[in-house]
């Protein structure tokens, strides 16, 4: 899952509790209409109503509790998945003459990671295509080492990136390169 | 903050993925009158026996409360962006550490300045380096040259000014 993603689930749990908090805060100090603050939390009139509804208000807790684990492993596989929107699989362009090419979206990627790779300033590079396959986007992270120069290497990263497109015919959408810097030699 | 987050989200989910199989799991065996694994009457007992008035209420409301502004605060603030615009055309970024630790290191590398720290931070829309440093106050003008310098070496964005903090060294007794 996304840092956006992230936030936006914290801020709706935040406001929930906020909301839940203060409504319990106003019921427990008698400000809150309809709420006699010396009732019971769980009152008897409740408790009869769930056990006359019996058998269905157990199997409404139990349908509730399989929806909340169900949300619990949709988040556990999100977490775990990494950055969702990868393009794997293959990669399909139509030919001038009948006849398809198809090639394998891990080993573009690759291609480009070990082109990458071939300046000796670049130490290691992830590649990331997202989108649609004809123009996807492309992330690329690359580590630079302490004595590269930044700027030869940055033109090195973009002739990789039009050699990339004009091998298998995708100009990217979108080019995203974040660039790590070693510290440099004390 | 991201890390909390996502150290969070893992938490979030394994307790909602236990809780709810067991709250499920319960509910069946009690539907089935069947025997079951969690013995429930006591907190049962204690709940339905609770007034909204009670102080145990009133804490666990004012303390989701608290907890829910604390989260709501963290979430809105701005945070630091990870990383640093080199360029408006060709989507070039630096990892902000990164390019915080070559600049500690440049100011460090300053004749007579010791422990430099630096910091980016953004202001008015440019990145603004923070240099902190233990040495001599003249040196100044040379880390700002310095900053510059490795900024420029970078393809980093040119700052329109760097705030430089240089505290005396202490003299030995």
């Amino acid at each position: 899952m996304t840092n956006a993603g992230h936030r936006l689930l914290w801020t709706i749990i935040a406001l929930l509790l906020v909301a839940g908090g203060a409504a319990a805060l106003a019921a427990s100090l008698g400000t809150l209409p309809g709420v006699d603050p010396a009732s019971l939390l769980l009152s008897a009139d409740l408790i009869d109503r769930w056990r006359m509804t019996a058998p269905w208000s157990t199997l409404a807790a139990a349908v509730a509790g399989a929806l909340f684990a169900l949300a619990g492993q949709h988040l556990l596989a999100r977490e775990l998945r990494g950055p969702g929107g990868t393009l794997r699989g293959t990669l399909s362009q139509p030919g001038r003459r009948p006849g398809r090419t198809r090639v394998a979206a891990d080993i573009l990627t690759d291609a480009l990671v070990r082109d990458l790779t071939g300046n000796p300033g670049v130490r290691r590079a992830r590649v990331v295509l997202t989108g649609a396959p004809p123009h996807p986007d492309v992330w690329i992270q690359v580590d630079l080492t302490a004595d590269a120069p930044p700027a030869g290497v940055r033109e090195h990263v973009h002739a990789a990136v039009r050699r990339f497109a004009a091998t298998t015919q995708c100009q990217p959408a979108h080019l995203d390169v974040t660039a790590r810097i070693e510290p440099g030699r004390q | 903050m991201r890390t909390a987050n996502r150290v969070a989200s893992l938490l979030l989910g394994t307790a909602l993925l236990v809780g709810g199989a067991v709250t499920a799991v319960q509910a069946v065996l009690l539907t089935l009158h069947r025997p079951t694994p969690l013995d429930t009457s006591g907190w049962f007992d204690a709940v339905s026996g609770t007034r909204w008035h009670d102080p145990a209420v009133r804490t666990v409301a004012g303390g989701a409360l608290l907890l829910g502004l604390a989260l709501l605060a963290a979430q809105l603030r701005r945070w630091t962006p990870v990383r640093l615009r080199a360029d408006e055309r060709d989507g070039w970024y630096l990892h902000r550490r990164c390019v915080e630790r070559r600049l500690a290191d440049a100011a460090s590398a300053v004749p007579g300045v010791r422990r430099a720290r630096a910091r980016l931070r953004r202001h008015d829309g440019q990145w603004r380096p923070r240099v902190r440093a233990s040495g001599d106050p003249a040196a100044r003008a040379e880390i700002e040259f310095a900053v510059h310098k490795e900024l420029h070496r970078l393809t980093a964005p040119h700052p329109s000014r760097v705030d430089v903090r240089l505290l005396p060294r202490r003299r030995p007794a």
